[in-house]
């Protein structure tokens, strides 16, 4: 209920329009609309595959736009994935804490920064849609390893392999911060209770990391393909949560102050309690390692866990993981607060929880990824009169809005917004994100323009639509030639004369049809059939609250759990 | 301390050292963002002091730069901002500095002469600029004076425009710049000829507008194998005067990286040419010119901006030519200051040190962009 009175409103304003990434996901999600079991996209860089990222949610924006518009659906899944986690953070915090902490967690969930982060300013529905599902996952990954359900194995096996079909960074990082501490628990907990012996544990843990090892590669068989064919050597994208948090105070405040909140507040707690509790130490580590890593350039752990990758990886996903590590150690402070303090602690909690949330569902607002908000329909009308789209165009200052162009025009473009999902080899060289931003890139983005407008006749590229006019004297010398001009002079288009039309690039990069058949059945099915196996009911294990400890303050102070 | 305790505080203690040591040592993204390693360094030498302000205009930082110099009564920070990016809209106005060098040139115990050179990034490729600074010991910290240049002011005055202008009539609003139903202006290639250099195949010439009427031109070439198999495909790019006026020439370059000349069989040439509105005005006059021997081998000069209008680009390509005649290499400089009218702007265009002993001739083609219309 709180989910829907936070978020709902939020949602039906639209406001992940505003974020970095809201209109590619339904961009990607517009090609699915129309071809569902065909992942080649030629809208961007003269053809791409859409196999190069895990389909899951934008699958269900495309089947759910069917009744509720491409917009609409994207606010339709978000909201089902925050609601999610709410149910996921309320499981997983019961592995740690007892279930009034873990319900006041979950309540925490709701207005965690770092998720209105990722919803409001980031625009992640990956990460957002795939966390919950991951995190309702490790309670089944703890039944099967401690007590050795097939049942719980089952639903485990499917969550994991619906969470990969969702974004297969969360499952393979999520498989460190998340599962090891869940498998560390396990071992602590396992001479309580129904006892397991090591090498039945050791024995659990490898057939499920098998199984799903297993499942995650056929279900996501074309990425992997396509990973293993074209794996990405680009050069590095700068990218400011990379950045030293304290010598650039400003993407300290994105990347930590907005997403973090009032749960900065914890960190004491957090530390203390968790090493003083045997019992949360892992989740502790857990938390420790992904806040590190999600500090960025601030400290040197990123640099050195994750090689390459740091280069090639933002940070603000490890933040969003180490918040949801920390909800549980919330949960127990809160209950903990209002114990003491009653009224006051509630008061208290709820206003620093309404302004953690409020701060960070504000900051699309006030540092909005683009400056301006400008509508691109007369762009797109213009591209798809007269047979202008027999060729191929770019943009120049258009910011995000060009996933929402691709979607109005039937042209292609040479230009767009996944960097992972590019061939062409004037964009993978320079280290420079997307060409309509080449000169927020410095000297490496004013190079891929320049290399892409120098081979405009071998693909195709007659257009470019210019709504900044410092790229004017580039064109001009470049023999482009403005023809026409639109909203309002606002936006200008640029044509070269003796380009010929589009023809297709990129061919061998196009996916078979039996890839796009796996594609459109298997990450997608495997949503389904998690579903399913999750409405498998569950036989209640009445001895499991009996013999848990919860690390209360009561068990603190007698001892029970002090090492 | 319970063990409980020491592993928090243990913890905590490493939390804060990993903090410090990727503060103290940031990682080399962590640097890029913070403004390079100004945050870092002191003033205590004079090139720290320089290389502080080098990092300080990278980061666009004006006000500290500003507050750094020794010698800011002379000026305000506005002008000090203007001389670093132009007073009126040009490539510098922009442009943004990738990086820069500090090297010393003189020293005492009070003060140092240190030659800063930026690396500046424009829309149409790098551009360098160099300035001495004079830099003063002041207590334990060392303190630059910036050269400031101040753009002259142009007096009030009334020039006529007398040049010959072309205009072209489309057939309607439907119609779409180059979809033209005319003949296209005759152009021709009148000289052409590759080189080969160390990162590939170099195809210099000349365009040649043989036309009365002004042309929009282009040229492209296609390498083909001893199997006239098309080896690739390359345009001259801004290697090239895109407007021709009747009678005029334009040089031209095409590079074709990492091809041998030795597999080139052929090559096609492609010159493209439609009709196009243009103007003659503005007129840049050339003053002055120079071709100075290897080493350091370059055409210098002073363009002169004869019309009433400023010229924000100015691109100026030299061609030339042995004792034969025959191109021997087209080289090109991107002027980054706006040219305001009868105001003197020098260039300077390199030559490569092998090619320069053959060179006994030149010509020098300007093309110019002026914000609201391209010429």
């Amino acid at each position: 209920m709180v989910v829907v009175v936070v978020h709902l409103p939020l949602l039906l304003m639209k406001l992940p329009l505003k974020s970095y990434d809201t209109n590619f996901h339904i961009f990607f999600a517009s090609h699915y609309v129309s071809h569902w079991f065909d992942p080649w996209n030629p809208k961007w860089y003269a053809g791409f595959s859409q196999t190069t990222y895990p389909p899951l949610p934008q699958q269900w924006v495309a089947l759910v736009s069917r009744i509720l518009g491409l917009d609409m659906a994207y606010m339709a899944v978000q909201l089902a994935a925050i609601m999610l986690l709410v149910v996921g953070v309320y499981r997983f915090s019961l592995l740690w804490v007892s279930p009034r902490a873990a319900s006041i967690a979950a309540l925490a969930s709701v207005f965690l920064g770092s998720e209105s982060f990722l919803v409001y300013s980031a625009g992640q529905l990956g990460t957002t849609s795939a966390a919950p599902i991951y995190l309702n996952a490790l309670p089944f990954l703890f039944e099967w390893v401690r007590h050795g359900k097939w049942q719980s194995f089952l639903k485990a096996s499917v969550l994991f392999t619906a969470a990969a079909a969702a974004h297969h960074a969360t499952l393979l990082f999520g498989s460190i911060f998340f599962a090891v501490p869940v498998l560390a628990l396990a071992l602590l907990d396992r001479q309580d209770g129904e006892r397991i012996s090591t090498p039945a544990f050791v024995g659990r843990t490898v057939t499920i990391a098998v199984v799903v090892g297993v499942a995650i590669a056929v279900v996501l068989l074309p990425f992997w393909i396509a990973l293993i064919h074209y794996p990405v050597t680009q050069t590095p994208i700068p990218h400011p949560s990379r950045a030293n948090y304290i010598l650039s105070p400003q993407w300290g405040l994105n990347y930590f102050i907005v997403p973090y909140g009032a749960l900065i507040l914890a960190l004491p707690f957090i530390f203390l309690r968790g090493s003083m509790a045997v019992r949360l130490r892992p989740l502790l580590l857990g938390f420790w390692v992904a806040f590190l890593v999600g500090l960025g350039g601030t400290t040197p752990v990123g640099h050195l866990l994750l090689g390459r990758a740091f280069d090639v990886l933002t940070m603000e996903r490890f933040s969003y993981w180490a918040t949801l590590l920390a909800l549980p150690f919330v949960g127990l402070l809160a209950a903990e607060l209002v114990d003491r303090y009653r009224m006051w602690a509630v008061v208290g909690l709820t206003t620093v929880a309404a302004l953690s949330c409020a701060l960070a569902v504000g900051w699309a607002t006030y540092r909005p990824t683009d400056a301006e908000d400008f509508k691109v329909d007369s762009v797109a009308t213009w591209l798809n009169r007269d047979g202008h789209d027999q060729y191929r165009y770019l943009t120049l200052g258009f910011g995000n809005k060009i996933s929402r162009l691709a979607m109005m025009t039937d042209a292609s473009s040479v230009d767009g917004e996944w960097n992972s999902g590019r061939m062409l080899p004037e964009l993978t060289r320079y280290g420079a994100g997307a060409l309509t931003s080449s000169k927020y890139f410095g000297e490496p983005g004013l190079d891929a323009l320049r290399a892409m407008l120098k081979h405009a006749d071998h693909y195709g590229l007659k257009w470019v639509f210019v709504r900044d006019h410092y790229y004017d004297a580039l064109l001009s010398f470049a023999g482009w030639r403005q023809v026409d001009s639109l909203e309002d002079k606002t936006i200008t288009v640029w044509g070269k004369d003796g380009v010929p039309p589009a023809m297709p690039v990129n061919a061998p990069q196009i996916p078979p049809h039996w890839q796009g058949l796996m594609w459109g059945i298997l990450p997608f099915g495997s949503s389904i059939l998690a579903i399913l196996v999750i409405l498998i009911p569950e036989k209640r294990r009445h001895e499991r609250r009996a013999d848990q400890h919860f690390a209360t303050d009561e068990n603190l102070k007698q001892g029970r759990l002090v090492s | 301390m319970s063990k409980g305790r020491l592993f928090a505080a243990l913890l905590a203690a490493a939390t804060v050292a990993l903090v410090v040591i990727g503060t103290v040592w940031p990682v080399p993204s962590a640097v890029a963002y913070a403004g390079g390693a100004s945050l870092l360094r002191s003033s205590s030498t004079p090139e720290e002091a320089v290389a502080n302000l080098g990092d300080e205009i990278r980061m666009q930082a004006w006000g500290k730069a500003y507050a750094s110099l020794a010698n800011k009564a002379q000026f305000t920070q506005p002008e000090f901002v203007h001389d670093l990016t132009g007073y009126y809209s040009s490539l510098r106005t922009y442009a943004t500095v990738e990086n820069f060098e500090v090297r010393p040139l003189h020293a005492s115990a009070d003060e140092a002469e240190i030659e800063l050179k930026l690396h500046w990034s424009t829309v149409v490729g790098a551009s360098v600029s160099t300035r001495d600074l004079h830099v003063i010991r002041n207590g334990d910290r060392w303190e630059p004076e910036w050269p400031i240049a101040k753009e002259p002011i142009v007096p009030p005055q009334v020039i006529p425009v007398n040049y010959l202008r072309w205009d072209v009539i489309y057939r309607g609003p439907g119609d779409d710049w180059g979809a033209q139903d005319v003949e296209a202006p005759h152009v021709r290639i009148v000289d052409m000829h590759p080189v080969e250099r160390a990162d590939g195949v170099v195809i210099l010439g000349e365009l040649l507008n043989e036309d009365v009427v002004p042309a929009y031109v282009s040229v492209s070439a296609t390498l083909l194998s001893k199997s006239q198999s098309p080896i690739a495909t390359e345009g001259s790019f801004d290697k090239i005067s895109h407007l021709l006026l009747p009678k005029q020439v334009t040089p031209f370059l095409i590079k074709f990286p990492n091809v041998a000349l030795s597999e080139v069989g052929s090559i096609r040439m492609t010159p493209l040419s439609a009709l196009i509105a243009a103007s003659a005005d503005p007129v840049i006059e050339i003053e002055n010119e120079q071709l100075h021997p290897a080493p350091g081998a370059s055409l210098t000069g002073q363009l002169i901006n004869q019309s009433g209008q400023i010229v924000n680009v100015a691109h100026v390509l030299g061609t030339f030519y042995d004792k034969t005649g025959q191109v021997v290499w087209v080289a090109d400089e991107y002027i980054d200051r706006a040219l305001l009218p009868q105001n003197p702007v020098p260039f300077e265009i390199h030559i490569p040190e092998d090619l320069a002993r053959n060179v006994s001739s030149q010509r020098t083609v300007i093309a110019t962009y002026s914000s609201g219309g391209a010429q």
